[in-house]
C-alpha cells in the first residue's frame, strides 16, 4: 500500500497522468462540441484510429512527422464528414451510422495494414516519426513542476490549450453560440435564421478534428506505431468524460484527468504484485461509475429546478 | 334516442381488406428489394476497394461466394457460425425495437459462458440435466448483465451505448482473469480450461450424420426456438406490444400508462439472457472447453444480422445464414487469395450504412409507388 501511495504522489506519476489523458481529452472535447451542436459523435473512436493509421503509413512513406499529422487530422474530418453526410443529407440515424463508422475504420484499418505490411497485429515492423516532445526553457528547470509541465508531447499540450479554445469557441464566438442554439432546439434556431444543417456539419467536422488529434498523438507521441484496435475504447470512453464533465469544457478536461489517473494508475500498479486484468478493469468500472454519478447529480438538479420553479409559483399567486 | 350512423355507401368492406393487404406485400416486396439492392451493393464496394488495392477481386469473389460449399467441414463452420449470428441477432433485436441500442451481447457471452463451463465441468450430473442446468444458469447471468445497463438507462438515463461498451470490457478482462489464474489447471501448456463433462457437450453433426461437418451442433435447435420464442414475444405478448410501441414512440407509450422503465429495463435483459444462449452455444457445442477470447470479434455482428432484418426475427434467420456465409467466406478468401477477411467488415460497414439511410431506402420507395385507382 505504502507502495502504491508512493507512486501516486510522485512528479512522475503526474506527468504520467498528463500523458495517458491527453487522448481522452482530445476526443472528449470533440464528442462535448458535437453534443452541444445536437449530434452526439459515438464514432469518435472510429475516428481516432483512422486517423492513427493514417498518421503512422503518411509518416512512414514520407519518413516525416509533420504530412502524418496532416493525413491523421484529413482522414479524420472527413469521416467525420461522411458521418454528417449520412445523419444530415441521408437522414441515417446518427447512432447506427456512427456505429457502422467504427466497423469500417476498425475493419479497414486492419485491411490497409495487412496489404502493406502482411501482418494483422501491428505497423511496427516499419519505421514511423513521432510528434515532437517540448522542452519548455525555464519552466524545464523548476523542481516538482518543472518534470510534470515540461517535456511532453506536442499534443499533450496542444490538448489542454484546446479546452481553451473550445470553451472561447463555445460560449464567446457567434458560430459557438449559433452551435449552442441548435443543439437546445434546432426548430427555435432556423426561426432566427440560423442555418441549422451548417452547424451540425460544423459541430461533426470539429469533433472529428479534434479526435483525430487524439488519434494521431496515440500511434505518434503516446507509443511509435499503429496497432489493430489501438484506441481500446477511449474513443467511448471520452463520451462518458462529456457526461461527468457536466457538458463544459473545464468540467470535461477533469474528467478526461480522472479517467487519465485511472489508466495511469493501472500502469503503475500493474507493476507490483496485483493481477494484470483486474487493473486495467480500473477505467472501464470508473466509468460505469461515473455514468452513475452523473445521472443521479442530473436528477438532483432536476428535482431542485422543478422545486425552486413551484415556489417561485406559489410566491406569484400569493403575491 | 337513437343516433344514426353515418352511413358510408362507397365503403366495401371487403375490397378495402383487398387493398390493404395488396400494399402490405408491396412494401414487403420492396423491403426484400431494398435489401437485396444494398447487398449487392456492398458486395460491389468491396469488389472495387479489391481493384484498387491491386488484389485479384475475381479470384477473391470466388472464394468468398464458394469458399463456404467447397468442402463440407466448411459448409459446417458456416452452419456453426450462423447458430451464433442467429441467436446474437434475436439477441440485439429486443432492445432494438424498443429503439434502445444495447451493445451488450460482447459482455453478455463472455459471462454466459464463463458461468455454463463452471457447471459443466465441476457439477457431475445426470444426462438431460447437464445440459439444461448450465444453459439456465447462463441465461441467469446474461439476464443480470443485460439488467444492469438497461436500469441505468431507464431509470438513470445513462447513456446506454458508453455504459454496455464498459461492462464488455470488464466482463472480458473477468474472463481472462478467471481463465488465467483459476480455469486453467496447474501444470497445463496452454491457456485453456479442462473439457466440460461428457453429459454437457452438445452432439456434433458429424458424430449424428457420419459426414465431416467440423463443430456444428445440436444449439441450431435452440436457434430455431428461439426464432419462434422471439416472434411470439414481440408479437403476441403485452410486453411485445410495450416494447414495440415504445420504439415508435416513447412519450406516447408512456402516456398510454405504459410503464415505459420497466420493459425499457426488460429489453435489455431479455436480449441479454438470448445472447447468453449464444455463448452457451459455443462453450457446450464448439470448443467444449474455455478457451481465450472465446467469442472475440462478435460484439457487432448480431447488429448486422437484426438491422438487414429490420428486427424481425422470422428474417433473422435468412439474414443470419447469409452474414455468417460472408465470414465464413472472407475467412477461406484470406487463405486462398491473401485478401484480409476484414474486408468483410469494410461490407458490413456499408450495409448497415445504406440501409440506414432513410433518404436512399425512401428514394428507392418512391420510385416505385404506384398511381393511386381513386
Amino acid at each position: 500500500m505504502d507502495q502504491a501511495l508512493q507512486v501516486i504522489f510522485s512528479a512522475t506519476f503526474i506527468a504520467a497522468v498528463l500523458r495517458v489523458s491527453t487522448p481522452i481529452l482530445l476526443p472528449a472535447l470533440g464528442g462535448l462540441i458535437s453534443d452541444l451542436g445536437g449530434v452526439v459523435n459515438i464514432a469518435l473512436e472510429g475516428i481516432m484510429l483512422t486517423a492513427a493509421c493514417a498518421g503512422v503509413l503518411i509518416s512512414v512513406a514520407t519518413q516525416s512527422e509533420w504530412p502524418g499529422l496532416l493525413a491523421g487530422v484529413v482522414m479524420g474530418v472527413l469521416m467525420a464528414l461522411v458521418l454528417a453526410f449520412f445523419h444530415l443529407n441521408l437522414k441515417a440515424d446518427l447512432i447506427l451510422a456512427a456505429i457502422a463508422i467504427n466497423i469500417l475504420a476498425s475493419g479497414g484499418t486492419i485491411f490497409v495494414v495487412f496489404l502493406l505490411t502482411g501482418d494483422k497485429g501491428s505497423t511496427s515492423a516499419l519505421v514511423s516519426k513521432q510528434m515532437p516532445f517540448v522542452e519548455i526553457p525555464i519552466i524545464k528547470d523548476i523542481p516538482v513542476i518543472g518534470p510534470i509541465v515540461s517535456g511532453q508531447n506536442l499534443l499533450t499540450y496542444v490538448a489542454f490549450i484546446a479546452v481553451v479554445l473550445v470553451a472561447v469557441f463555445l460560449y464567446r464566438t457567434r458560430a459557438g453560440i449559433h452551435l449552442r442554439a441548435v443543439g437546445e432546439n434546432p426548430e427555435a434556431a432556423r426561426s432566427v435564421g440560423i442555418n441549422v444543417r451548417a452547424q451540425q456539419y460544423l459541430a461533426l467536422g470539429l469533433s472529428g478534428l479534434l479526435a483525430a488529434l487524439g488519434g494521431v498523438y496515440l500511434s505518434m507521441g503516446y507509443v511509435k506505431f499503429f496497432a489493430r484496435d489501438m484506441t481500446a475504447g477511449r474513443g467511448f470512453i471520452a463520451l462518458a468524460a462529456i457526461f461527468l464533465g457536466g457538458k463544459t469544457p473545464w468540467g470535461t478536461m477533469i474528467a478526461a484527468l480522472v479517467f487519465g489517473a485511472a489508466e495511469a494508475l493501472s500502469v503503475q500498479l500493474g507493476n507490483l504484485r496485483i493481477p494484470n486484468q483486474l487493473v486495467q478493469m480500473i477505467p472501464y468500472v470508473a466509468t460505469l461509475v461515473a455514468l452513475v454519478i452523473y445521472a443521479l447529480v442530473q436528477r438532483q438538479r432536476a428535482i431542485a429546478r422543478q422545486r425552486k420553479f413551484r415556489q417561485t409559483q406559489t410566491v406569484a399567486v400569493g403575491s | 334516442m337513437q343516433a344514426t350512423l353515418p352511413t358510408t355507401p362507397s365503403f366495401d368492406r371487403a375490397a378495402e381488406r383487398a387493398r390493404v393487404q395488396r400494399e402490405r406485400r408491396r412494401t414487403a416486396m420492396i423491403d426484400v428489394l431494398v435489401t437485396l439492392g444494398t447487398i449487392a451493393l456492398a458486395l460491389l464496394v468491396g469488389f472495387l476497394v479489391m481493384l484498387i488495392v491491386g488484389k485479384d477481386p475475381i479470384l477473391a469473389y470466388s472464394s468468398l461466394l464458394g469458399g463456404p460449399l467447397s468442402r463440407t467441414n466448411r459448409t459446417g463452420r458456416w452452419i456453426e457460425d450462423a447458430t451464433t449470428l442467429i441467436i446474437l441477432g434475436l439477441s440485439v433485436s429486443i432492445p432494438f425495437r424498443a429503439r434502445q441500442f444495447s451493445l451488450g451481447a460482447q459482455g453478455q457471452m463472455f459471462m454466459a459462458a464463463m458461468i455454463a463451463a463452471v457447471i459443466a465441468i465441476y457439477v457431475p450430473m445426470p444426462p438431460l440435466v447437464a445440459v439444461l442446468l448450465p444453459l439456465a444458469a447462463a441465461m441467469l447471468a446474461g439476464f443480470l448483465v443485460g439488467l444492469l445497463p438497461g436500469l441505468m438507462k431507464a431509470y438513470l438515463n445513462a447513456n446506454e451505448i458508453v455504459s454496455t461498451l464498459m461492462l464488455n470490457a470488464v466482463v472480458v478482462l473477468l474472463y481472462d482473469f478467471l481463465l488465467t489464474n483459476v480455469f486453467t489447471p496447474p501444470g497445463s501448456q496452454s491457456l485453456r480450461s479442462e473439457a466440460i463433462q461428457a453429459g454437457s457437450m452438445l452432439a456434433r453433426f458429424t458424430t449424428l450424420l457420419g459426414v465431416n461437418l467440423g463443430r456444428a451442433n445440436l444449439a441450431v435447435l435452440f436457434a430455431a426456438i428461439l426464432v419462434v420464442a422471439v416472434w411470439a414475444l414481440l408479437n403476441r405478448t403485452p410486453f411485445g406490444y410495450e416494447i414495440r410501441t415504445i420504439g415508435a414512440n416513447e412519450k406516447f407509450a408512456r402516456y398510454g400508462g405504459i410503464n415505459t422503465r420497466r420493459a425499457i429495463a426488460l429489453s435489455f435483459a431479455i436480449g441479454g439472457a438470448i445472447a447468453a444462449v449464444a455463448g452457451v452455444h459455443l462453450v457446450l457445442g464448439v470448443h467444449q472447453r474455455l478457451i481465450p477470447g472465446i467469442a472475440a470479434g462478435l460484439g457487432f455482428e448480431g447488429i448486422v444480422v437484426a438491422l438487414l432484418a429490420r428486427n424481425n426475427p422470422l428474417l433473422i434467420p435468412i439474414t443470419g445464414l447469409f452474414y455468417s456465409y460472408l465470414r465464413v467466406g472472407g475467412d477461406i478468401m484470406e487463405q486462398e487469395a491473401a485478401v484480409g477477411t476484414e474486408i468483410v467488415l469494410v461490407i458490413q460497414a456499408v450495409i448497415i450504412l445504406l440501409l440506414t439511410a432513410q433518404v436512399l431506402v425512401n428514394y428507392v420507395k418512391s420510385r416505385s409507388r404506384p398511381v393511386r385507382e381513386t
